[in-house]
């Protein structure tokens, strides 16, 4: 297990660097830069490289990527080029938000999409296919249906019509309800594709499993049909599902850009976002060396609870 | 087949879910008119008014020296002043700082400055060497402030006493009251809190304009109070606040909810009609600013006059704007917008006409068309208007294609010249500023916004000659011959008159939207 632990960090700290290499020289490639950007339409030539020489952009490459790495070992995330805010306050004000709707989302598909896909999954291995279909195509539906129209549909739906959630305001944790309140409806948007997608997912992994000889046994034991498909079939069934959900709340931690656009959420993926589009370089470096960060522990996570539910696995 | 069944009737289901949603969608319109005007801005017990506005954008900060950006320059237009501002109506120059001022011959100007005026947050009086301080600080390198350049015709600033500030300029220019406007370079800082704030000064401005900061969280809400001793009394309104709201549809929707009072522009025809429809107030301004179609004259096609006066015959963009942008746009004649000071009707007028397009392109030794790339960015994509000129431009034998790239970049490309044909919208009160940028050889691209790479001698001497002409009959005149001849050889062909909408509720009244598309929130008030 240490054995292990230390090969992790080995692996983190390779890939991060390697992600904070590839990020800062690829982000320069893009024609553009942060001069330009806040240059925007009216701006001298003359101007615009004296703009350049202060926010440092004209010295050479290799001189701003030691620099850059400097930084990053004094653990210093810096300030944004355009608009002059630290980058680790703005993470540390997004993250808490991003959480907070991906650990929810994360919840409210798990608690739906896992009984509701083994109950599919059920169903299909008794032969009634009219129900299971019901459930796939719904769950198939669902799935397709593109975040930002979702997310559309329910603020006409929820906000609109029923005035039951507002459509904008202050995201602050001053006001826990109106946080809540706020958040709601985003949660609904990832949730419903994230229910579809792992439902889909559990109604197969547990379908082959029930074809398994272990589950026949159980059944020839007299063990009730609950305990047979919730305990023997889905424990068993759990691995690719962990996998997905593991990798799903990856993505959400790093924030949705669209979902977070249409509800005026400040979370991680506007920020990105908003890096990219005034050629921010410390900011989306720093923001993409944070993606790289989550999705590593996130794969240790899910090493781990690997284990948890297949002891066979070693590490 | 029991499959394909079931398939069938969830998607049955589903559409009948949607049609629901559709029709209550509509009903809500009735509902809209409403709360259109009868809710109040006012808080809760305290008898102040609060008015809350859509901000649809990450705001970057509020410092004159290097702010960017409308939306910005909107919240900075109400902190700070200038010597001199714009009439929200007409767009003229009207004192600010300066109560009155002299010039005789376009190059000495002489101002007079007003009397107890007070800065925000306790900062004390304001006086001359505010001015000397602010106007100082934009040339120094070290502030590297892009809009430095604005004052490259200053021979000197000096500030003989407390009320009197004197600028005297390299070579006459009769439009120097623009440069000291509450706008970008002309608006007035406080030595004492650039120096406390430092770095931050962006999010920390102090200004004597109508409205100070109380907050700023730059990723949900911008907060701003009256100042109580603003020179001209304080605002009727007592708080601002300005949320961060980026999608266009959400902001209809909290209008329509009621979350907030103004929504601060809106780009979707759409929308404008959802909140007309409702009976929103449609607060608008016609025509603010023209877009241009730049063609790159050192394209071998583009570069023989015929081909653009062709171009200008064979699309019929007053059409497109009726079309497509009912609301947002409208033909365009000249490359100034008709308020302008020094704007001429008598300039050449190209109707509609694809036989004398025709004609033109075999004159040119065109007969067979050509072909021809439009650069534009990503963000808009290809729009209905691009797709309609093309057809127009199909019928007389010139093909468009079009390139996108996303905005950093074409900005890039469109400074350097690396294209054929490109688009310019400059939001601009001062003639000069549309007339000099796009028609002077100085300011030929990447230097400046002469894209085109427009060089005429002539016009060249007239534009120079009308910045040294006092007499107004004479620079009218002057103006109108420049816009003649940059009409009949079309560097530019201007294509749209802008509109610019913030939507609001009934109660909300003096919404006035300026020529540079901002609002005095000075003059709005909650009924």
């Amino acid at each position: 297990m240490i054995n292990y632990t230390m090969k992790k960090g080995l692996q983190l700290f390779v890939t991060m660097f390697g992600v904070l290499t590839l990020v800062f020289f690829s982000i320069r490639l893009i024609p553009g830069d942060p001069a330009a950007a806040i240059a925007g339409d009216s701006l001298s030539a003359e101007a615009l490289e004296e703009l350049r020489e202060k926010l440092g952009l004209n010295a050479p490459l290799w001189a701003q990527y030691i620099e850059y790495l400097k930084s990053i070992l004094s653990l210093d995330l810096g300030t944004t080029i355009t608009t002059s805010l630290p980058i680790a306050g703005l993470l540390l004000k997004a993250l808490p938000i991003t959480l907070i709707i991906a650990v929810f989302t994360v919840l409210l598909s798990v608690i739906i999409a896992i009984p509701l896909g083994t109950i599919a999954a059920f169903l299909a291995h008794k032969g009634k296919k009219a129900l299971d279909n019901i459930i796939t195509w719904a769950a198939m539906l669902v799935d397709l249906m593109p975040s930002f129209w979702t997310a559309l549909l329910l603020m006409l739906f929820l906000s609109l019509n029923l005035r039951l959630f507002p459509a904008s305001g202050a995201i602050s944790f001053d006001d826990p309800v109106m946080f809540f309140m706020r958040v709601a409806m985003p949660i609904l948007v990832l949730g419903l594709t994230q229910i579809a997608t792992l439902a889909r997912i559990t109604r197969t992994a547990v379908l082959e499993v029930l074809n398994e000889d272990y589950v026949r046994t159980a059944r020839a034991m007299g063990t009730s049909e609950i305990i047979v498909v919730f305990r023997h079939a889905l424990k068993n069934a759990m691995l690719p599902i962990i996998t997905v959900v593991g990798l799903s709340f990856g993505n959400l931690l790093n924030g949705t850009v669209i979902v977070e656009f249409i509800f005026s959420i400040p979370g991680i993926g506007s920020l990105l976002v908003y890096g990219i589009n005034s050629r921010d370089y410390p900011l989306v470096q720093n923001v993409i060396l944070f993606y790289a960060f989550v999705f590593v522990a996130i794969n240790f996570l899910t090493d781990l609870v690997y284990k948890k539910f297949d002891p066979r696995v070693q590490f | 087949m029991r499959t394909w069944k079931w398939g069938f009737t969830c998607i049955l289901v589903l559409l009948m879910f949607l049609t629901a949603c559709e029709t209550s969608g509509g009903g809500s319109t009735s509902e809209g008119t409403q709360t259109a005007g009868t809710s109040s801005g006012e808080a809760a017990g305290s008898g102040e008014k609060v008015l809350k506005v859509r901000f649809y954008d990450d705001p970057a900060g509020f410092d004159p020296a290097n702010i960017f950006r409308i939306e910005n320059e909107n919240i900075a237009f109400n902190i700070f002043s200038g010597l001199t501002t714009y009439d929200s109506k007409t767009g003229a120059i009207i004192p600010d700082l300066a109560e009155s001022w002299e010039n005789s011959d376009n190059q000495t100007w002489k101002f007079q400055l007003r009397k107890g005026v007070k800065w925000q947050k306790g900062y004390g009086e304001f006086t001359s060497a505010d001015v000397l301080y602010s106007y100082h600080r934009i040339l120094d390198p070290v502030t590297a402030s892009p809009y430095a350049a604005e004052f490259n015709n200053v021979e000197s600033f000096e500030a003989p006493d407390p009320h009197t500030f004197v600028v005297k300029l390299k070579k006459p220019d009769g439009n120097f009251l623009h440069q000291v406007a509450n706008y970008h370079q002309g608006q007035i800082v406080k030595k004492e809190a650039v120096e406390e704030f430092g770095d931050k000064i962006r999010w920390n401005p102090v200004g004597t304009g109508p409205y100070a900061v109380e907050k700023i969280d730059p990723t949900s809400e911008i907060v701003l109070v009256r100042h109580e001793e603003y020179y001209k009394g304080p605002a009727p309104i007592s708080k601002l606040i300005f949320s961060i709201m980026k999608d266009d549809a959400t902001a209809t929707i909290a209008l329509q909810n009621g979350e907030i009072d103004l929504l601060m522009r809106t780009n979707r025809e759409e929308n404008l009609d959802t909140l007309e429809k409702a009976g929103f107030k449609m607060n608008r301004v016609d025509n603010y600013a023209v877009s241009l179609k730049v063609f790159n004259l050192e394209h071998p096609i583009l570069s023989n006059p015929k081909v653009r006066q062709a171009w200008a015959h064979a699309v019929d963009f007053q059409a497109i704007a009726e079309g497509v942008t009912p609301n947002l746009q409208m033909g365009a004649a000249n490359l100034m917008p008709e308020w302008m000071e020094g704007y001429s009707k008598n300039v050449p007028i190209y109707e509609y006409n694809p036989e004398k397009a025709k004609q033109l392109l075999q004159e040119a030794g065109y007969a067979n068309g050509f072909k021809v790339k439009n650069l534009a960015t990503s963000a808009t994509g290809v729009t209905d208007q691009m797709q309609l000129e093309q057809e127009y431009l199909k019928a007389v034998g010139i093909q468009l294609e079009f390139e996108l790239v996303d905005t950093p970049t074409f900005n890039q490309k469109r400074n350097r010249g690396e294209f054929e044909t490109a688009t310019r919208l400059l939001p601009a009160v001062n003639p000069d500023m549309i007339l000099f940028s796009f028609l002077h050889p100085d300011n030929i691209s990447p230097k400046g916004l002469n894209g085109a790479r427009y060089n005429n001698p002539e016009v060249t001497g007239k534009l120079e000659a009308v910045r040294a002409e006092v007499d107004p009959g004479k620079r009218k005149v002057l103006y109108e011959e420049i816009q003649k001849i940059a009409m009949t050889e079309l560097p530019y062909l201007p294509t749209f008159g802008g509109n610019v909408f913030w939507p609001s509720k009934q109660n909300i009244d003096g919404v006035v939207i300026n020529k540079l598309a901002q609002v005095n929130f000075y003059d709005v008030d909650i009924k």
